[in-house]
């Protein structure tokens, strides 16, 4: 059995982190959210890189979405806070645990979501996904706020934090492609 | 053929102080109705997240032995938390997943593992090294006393005989499961 330890971030390395990546991060740590838990798409695979270079964070990966809900929700109970990072894509793979686990029980942490299917995107089977994220968390009734430029993710983000701790409940940040950028593909 | 309550009385006392999330329906029923403790979080839906939230609990909580009483439906909607947890690299799980072939508290159709799906094997596949399958109390009173003691992640597939579904039912008002299991594990 293979038993190596690879970089959870792949390929991704730290010094190439774009800003907004190095921002998050930084807000996490300003509210004593060490725990990332992850389902990797590019987008995020940067900020994961930034993240395992900083001895502060622990990453976790899933191999389905819906998981890094439970395990959050884990983590809250034996007294630690975490993220769940994922792409737009993943959220229909977590609608039940939200609701029935993280909304119900009240289980506070941010849900990072990249959107695909907006701004750039190649692909027409995220085209669907990407038009249904806000009117699913707007349907569980999960406020969401969208970081769209870098100067504006230290204050949205600050806010939406201190935000989701008070309320007890997950809260979105959907990092839009006008920020992270799109793939060159037609 | 195991009787799951007598089974699951067993887990609680053999768990000591340790924390037990149960799985929705009847290891949750059947866990309050048996063993209600304060370390016990029970699972009132989302099914399938049991293992996720023993494993949350698992990495937060190093100093705690964190014991998952499943079901088999359960855990065949989420075959993919037995590799997230060997990712993981945690050595304080104990996963309990109660067989009995289906979903017996909706009628008692067969699900897999009626057709020969084994949730052990499968258990080794997805890279536990310490597994057991037991099919009497006594088996499964020794494989969770050696589960309690190991220090690693370890798996028992309890073939366990229908039970009909206990009327006892624990708080429902979630937030309160949830304060009382904190407290008592003192997060």
């Amino acid at each position: 059995m293979l038993d190596v330890k690879p970089s959870k971030a792949g390929r991704h390395k730290p010094e190439n982190a774009p800003v907004w990546a190095r921002l998050i991060l930084e807000a996490f740590k300003r509210e004593g959210i060490h725990n990332l838990v992850f389902l990797p798409d590019t987008v995020m695979g940067r900020l994961l890189a930034l993240a395992e270079a900083d001895d502060v964070f622990r990453l976790t990966a899933v191999h389905r979405e819906e998981e890094a809900v439970g395990i959050l929700t884990g983590m809250f109970l034996g007294g630690q806070r975490g993220a769940m990072l994922i792409q737009n894509t993943g959220l229909g793979n977590s609608l039940n645990a939200l609701a029935s686990l993280a909304m119900a029980y009240k289980i506070p942490f941010p849900l990072l979501i990249s959107l695909r299917g907006e701004l750039g995107e190649f692909n027409p089977a995220q085209l669907v996904m990407g038009r249904a994220v806000r009117g699913c968390l707007d349907a569980l009734g999960i406020q969401h706020f969208t970081l769209s430029r870098e100067d504006e993710v230290e204050i949205v983000l600050d806010g939406a934090l201190k935000t989701c701790f008070t309320a007890q409940e997950p809260i979105g940040i959907l990092l839009s492609a006008q920020m992270t950028g799109w793939k060159d593909e037609q | 053929m195991i009787d799951r309550r007598e089974a699951t009385r067993l887990a609680a006392r053999l768990a000591g102080p340790n924390p037990i999330v149960s799985s929705v329906g009847n290891p949750t029923f059947d866990l309050f109705g048996v063993a209600d403790r304060p370390q016990n979080f029970y699972v009132w839906n989302s099914m399938g997240m049991a293992s996720s939230i023993g494993l949350g609990l698992a990495l937060s909580r190093p100093d705690l032995r964190v014991v998952v009483l499943d079901g088999d439906g359960s855990l065949l909607m989420n075959l993919g938390s037995l590799a997230t947890t060997t990712m993981a690299r945690v050595p304080n799980l104990v996963h309990v997943v109660w067989d009995n072939g289906g979903w017996e508290i909706t009628g008692a159709q067969p699900a897999g593992t009626s057709f020969g799906v084994d949730l052990e094997t499968i258990a080794r596949g997805a890279g536990f090294r310490h597994t057991a399958g037991v099919e009497t109390l006594d088996a499964f009173e020794r494989a969770f006393a050696e589960a309690m003691a190991a220090d690693e992640a370890c798996f028992i597939a309890a073939r366990i005989e229908d039970g009909g579904a206990l009327k006892h039912r624990p708080s429902k008002t979630l937030t309160s499961l949830r304060d009382r299991f904190m407290a008592a594990i003192g997060a």
